[in-house]
């Protein structure tokens, strides 16, 4: 080998490995919708009165946050076909994609449920009493008074949950799915294990350029929506 | 593929994976002390604005917060390794970097990882504190060091608490990594005892079980620590 480490493969791994950035987004993506709209339900059984459930969302959530991603990728992995063979139904060949977005579904649900739950906690209760008093009707009190400020304060913790699931779904590659990750090892193989220095720091650096990105991105919607909020120092 | 779960495989494995809660451990603890105090330094740069480290410690932290910790593992066990060991057989230094025992790759990993969550955490905590504080410590003629020793730091400590349980929670999980740079920890344990008769299932069971126990005995040790703490702090109610 006549040079160690050679700028140029960096520059070269990019154009190859973008086009792969469309399979992690899509998992992203969908771990973030079914996340979201799962720990809006687990947000519901904090809040409410059962207490049962209450129970039961908060020990989800617990232990949810003490199990490396990793570790659940692979419960579910090997998990659900497992189960699914006992049912005497066959899943084992079904896209790999789908075991990753269930296992970052169920971890973001957990984190989702603790952002959603505390920006509706730090909603003061007598603004609903005051929506209601002057007549509006509950469901009118929460959609024009609770969700625009609770939203506000959930944007950021949103977007640091997004951010994480977007690098903790670089574990993918674990269970042989071709994304970004899995497609940087390919090339790295291809290239029987040398230069993987310059490949992992294209890797890096299209990993860092996103979170920037969608870290801004969050801010401005922070701005957006929080434009008519006003605080104790600005009065 | 066998009906059911194997319970005889899933009650050994579980303490093939609890024997792997030591090098967890210790590489937590080693990350730990050596992020904690350089965490706090670099915070107290960034918000002193001494520009040269500010801006460098800015960086840092963009760069490992924006990047998976996978490839920052990657990128420090398997790339750079490979470099070095080029580079001293080249210069025929008798360093043999195959040899280096992984633990090493991983206590620079986890702790450069852990300093950049911390410089964030003590940051937003410092800046909890007034600084009027600060200033009435100047005022009766401590020196700033003495003011940071006695009345800084110790508030700073009660605020982030609970961040750095969360933090200390999150590196625990993030050793789970570790089997990527083959650090016998506990994946790697029950990994390689679930290859002998493919009780995969079985084995992350367990993994999951002990990481469990972990993180709730941490989180447990946290709680009392911050009611220890929070007898010192005097709220206004």
């Amino acid at each position: 080998m006549e040079k160690y480490f050679d700028s140029s493969y960096i520059w070269g791994a990019f154009p190859a490995l973008i086009p792969f950035l469309k399979v992690t987004f899509m998992v992203a993506g969908f771990s973030v919708l079914f996340g979201t709209l799962f720990g809006l339900v687990l947000a519901v059984a904090k809040i409410g009165g059962n207490l049962f459930f209450k129970k039961l969302a908060n020990g989800y959530t617990t232990i949810l946050r003490c199990t490396p991603s990793i570790v659940l990728l692979f419960l579910v992995y090997y998990g659900i076909p497992a189960i699914g063979n006992n049912l005497g139904i066959d899943l084992n060949h079904i896209d790999k994609a789908i075991f990753v977005v269930v296992a970052f579904s169920l971890q973001f649900a957990a984190i989702m449920s603790e952002v959603i739950r505390s920006a509706y906690e730090s909603i003061d209760k007598g603004q609903y009493e005051a929506g209601v008093s002057v007549g509006l009707s509950p469901f009118q009190v929460y959609r024009r008074i609770i969700f625009p400020q609770a939203l506000v304060v959930a944007i950021p913790n949103f977007g640091n949950g997004v951010i994480s699931l977007l690098q903790e779904g670089a574990l993918a590659y674990t269970i042989g799915l071709i994304d970004v990750v899995g497609k940087a090892e390919l090339i790295i193989a291809s290239n029987y294990q040398t230069h993987a220095l310059e490949i992992y720091l294209a890797l890096a650096v299209i990993y860092w350029v996103l979170s920037i990105i969608i870290e801004q991105f969050f801010l401005k919607l922070e701005r957006v929506f929080g434009r008519g909020k006003r605080s104790i120092s600005a009065a | 593929m066998s009906d059911g779960l194997n319970y005889k495989f899933l009650w050994e494995t579980f303490f093939v994976a609890l024997s792997g809660v030591p090098i967890t451990l210790l590489v937590t603890a080693v990350a730990l002390a050596i992020a904690l105090p350089a965490g706090f330094l670099l915070a107290i740069s960034r918000i002193n604005k001494i520009p040269i480290l500010y801006r460098l410690a800015q960086a840092y932290v963009s760069f490992v917060r924006g990047t998976p910790i996978i490839i920052q593992i990657f990128i420090v066990y398997s790339s750079v390794p490979l470099l070095l060991d080029l580079f001293f057989k080249k210069y025929s230094i008798g360093i043999h970097v195959y040899d280096v025992n992984p633990i090493w790759y991983a206590f620079i990993v986890f702790s450069l990882n852990t300093t950049a969550i911390l410089i964030e955490v003590f940051r937003s905590a410092i800046n909890t504190v007034d600084k009027g504080q600060l200033e009435a410590a100047q005022s009766v003629g401590l020196t700033n060091f003495q003011a940071y020793r006695r009345i800084i730091i110790p508030q700073t400590l009660v605020v982030s608490m609970p961040n750095i349980c969360t933090a200390t929670v999150n590196l625990i999980k993030a050793t789970s990594l570790g089997y990527a740079m083959s650090l016998q920890e506990i994946t790697l344990k029950a990994k390689v005892a679930a290859n002998v008769g493919y009780n995969y299932v079985e084995a992350y069971l367990d993994i999951f079980l002990v990481y469990l126990i972990l993180c709730s005995v941490v989180e447990y040790g946290f709680k009392l620590y911050e009611k220890r703490l929070s007898r010192y702090k005097l709220t206004v109610a």
